[in-house]
């Protein structure tokens, strides 16, 4: 018998403090049989905590054959709060993968525009990762990345580094700057005129919050990006993510197992094109 | 050769067999004077070996309970779990040919897709199912022959049983069945034409021809938004979110899940959630993508009649109108089909 909502052990093995509400938990798994490490960008894993529960957390790390992965986690309810009290060394629970991945297949030889807001860096690092991992099967790649305030960015050195990749340009905003801040102010669409992709070729990959997605998207179409090839990450209420509790079900599909990643052609199909 | 057949005198014996090769013996009793309900008979005895009408909630209860443990917490602290398996056996006596149809339709959801729910797939595995075809519309309300469920099981079941006057005429409708009737071969003997005449004479409340709903129709006006808007907004104001559809609608299934704690140790509990409720879809932080009521109402009619039709190719109503009977506000799924197939 292979009961599906019982979850293993996994360590926490390391907790990076990224903003005053998000940590980076990296998390290594007790029992490596199974299937929760063959995970792919984009996809994501339920992680528990008994007595709090359990919810959806995308893969924030790129695959590795060791037996480690990392989630990025906002303090927002009860289980994130709990899982901010956590400390090295405490067990949780997970269970996964679960979801579909970004079309990387789709993605090669393309050039890609990546769109960011806040915490939804999360779902897109394992991506970005695995993009300059095998760089020179990609085109050029811009990322647009916006933030509260400066001071909410996640992954901010790496997101750095990532300006020495070949054939690359990340653009950064905040909504709220500070007097440390030389970057742009606004919203993600507001840099949309500095890329430098052709649009109606390129794929763009979304993840943010519902409003962020919204807005960015409009311009894109603007800027005649194809409907099929605007992907974005969306986030709903999960309580098993096999498809079977209900909570994320939406005309037909169930964001758990049919997405959670969804090309704006599919969202406009499911009427959650917003 | 004809079917098997049953008198009711072996049918009392039957049962007494039956009752001893399970844990639970889950059958028709009367409730509170009048109500039919399923409940275990096994050794509190009560049953009703034949019934009219049909049961206030189906056999749906056992299977999906209202809460159900889905592991045990041996440490929170430590994430120290272990599973929870079922290990009873059950014989479901006497189910109605609607509920017949919607275990199809759930094994085919909980069982047969890309993850299979595994203390589901237990239960079912471990339980057998004794139909009991209808001779009478249990409701003026039911519908079950418009949405191709009733009068009689057409599979889903081990052993259906036929009334007729000397007794009742068996569909044999899997190994398992096959292998009961084989067993008490003295208790069965071969219906005579004159009882399969009666078994189809005892039909003729449903030989009106009914009228047959066209479901790929159905789905299409459905999906096209060809429903008046109007009609959402009706329906949305009448609904008060009893969440009784959800609650008796032997094809609801969705679930929430709580851990319920007691210092270190506890189990992690599913319970029966319904998509009415204003906080369905509502996550973490407060952001609910489908914030509207009369949103959710429909989001429950476009999933049963639209969406499950482009997945199993029948509308997830069976007709059996315990919606309908419990509603305060007089919502009718059977109306909206009515009017969304004119």
């Amino acid at each position: 018998m292979r009961n599906e909502y019982l979850p293993k052990q996994a360590v926490i093995e390391k907790i990076v403090d990224e903003t005053a509400d998000v940590k980076t938990f990296t998390l290594r798994v007790k029992d490596k049989s199974g299937d929760l490490l063959k995970y792919k960008p984009g996809q994501f894993m339920m992680l528990s905590l008994p007595g709090y529960g359990e919810a959806p957390f995308t893969f924030a790390s790129s695959p590795a054959k060791s037996s480690r992965f990392q989630i990025s986690v906002k303090k927002i309810g009860s289980l994130t709060g709990a899982m901010h009290n956590l400390k090295v060394k405490d067990t949780v629970g997970a269970r996964g993968p679960y979801g579909n991945t970004f079309p990387l297949d789709k993605m090669k030889k393309r050039d890609l525009l990546f769109v960011a807001g806040g915490i939804g860096m999360a779902p897109l690092r394992p991506v970005i990762q695995q993009v300059f991992k095998n760089r020179k099967s990609y085109g050029r790649v811009e990322i647009v990345y916006g933030a509260r305030t400066p001071k909410d960015m996640i992954y901010t050195d790496e997101v750095k580094s990532w300006r020495d990749e070949a054939d690359t340009d990340i653009h950064l905003t905040v909504d709220v700057p500070d007097e440390s801040w030389g970057g742009a102010c606004g919203v993600v669409c507001v840099l949309f005129p500095k890329i430098k992709i052709n649009p109606q070729t390129s794929i763009a990959v979304l993840c943010g919050p519902p409003l962020m997605i919204k807005f960015a998207i409009f311009d894109m179409l603007k800027l005649r990006f194809k409907e099929e090839n605007i992907y974005a990450s969306l986030e709903r209420y999960m309580k098993c993510g096999i498809g079977k509790c209900g909570h994320c079900y939406v005309k037909g599909k169930y964001v758990c197992t049919d997405g959670p990643n969804f090309s704006y052609a599919e969202m406009k199909k499911l009427g959650i094109a917003s | 050769m004809n079917r098997p057949f049953i008198t009711r005198e072996h049918l009392k014996v039957l049962i007494k067999v039956l009752k001893s090769s399970c844990d639970e013996f889950i059958a028709p009793r009367r409730e509170h004077l009048t109500d039919i309900v399923f409940g275990d008979a096994k050794t509190g005895g009560g049953e009703l070996p034949d019934y009219d009408g049909n049961s206030v909630i189906s056999p749906r209860a056992f299977l999906l309970p209202q809460t159900e443990p889905l592991f045990e917490i041996k440490s929170a602290r430590r994430s120290e779990l272990a599973p929870i398996e079922d290990k009873r056996t059950r014989v479901f006596y006497g189910v109605r040919p609607c509920d017949i149809k919607a275990l199809v339709l759930m094994r085919e959801f909980f069982i047969e897709r890309e993850f299979a729910d595994e203390p589901y797939k237990t239960k079912m595995g471990r339980s057998t199912f004794i139909a009991l075809a209808c001779s009478k519309r249990c409701s003026a309300k039911a519908f079950c022959d418009e949405m191709g469920a009733g009068p009689v099981a057409k599979s889903g079941f081990d052993l259906q049983m036929r009334a007729v006057s000397r007794g009742y005429i068996i569909d044999i409708g899997s190994e398992k069945g096959e292998k009961i009737v084989g067993e008490n071969k003295r208790l069965f003997k071969r219906a005579s034409p004159q009882d399969e005449k009666e078994a189809k004479a005892v039909l003729k409340d449903f030989t009106k021809e009914p009228e047959k709903i066209d479901y790929k129709k159905l789905a299409k006006t459905m999906a096209n938004d060809s429903v008046e808007p109007s009609v959402w907004d009706d329906i949305g104001q009448r609904c008060v979110i009893c969440s009784g559809c959800v609650t008796l609608c032997p094809t609801c299934g969705c679930f929430s899940v709580v851990d319920r704690i007691s210092g270190d140790r506890g189990e992690r509990l599913r319970y029966c959630d319904g998509c009415p409720y204003a906080g369905f879809t509502r996550m973490a932080g407060g952001s609910a993508p489908f914030p509207l009521h009369k949103d959710h109402i429909r989001r429950f009619f476009e999933h049963k009649l639209n969406h499950d039709v482009d997945r199993y190719g029948t509308p997830s109503c069976v007709g059996c109108a315990r919606c309908i009977e419990t509603c305060p506000g007089n919502i009718s799924i059977r109306k909206l089909i009515r009017e969304a197939v004119k």
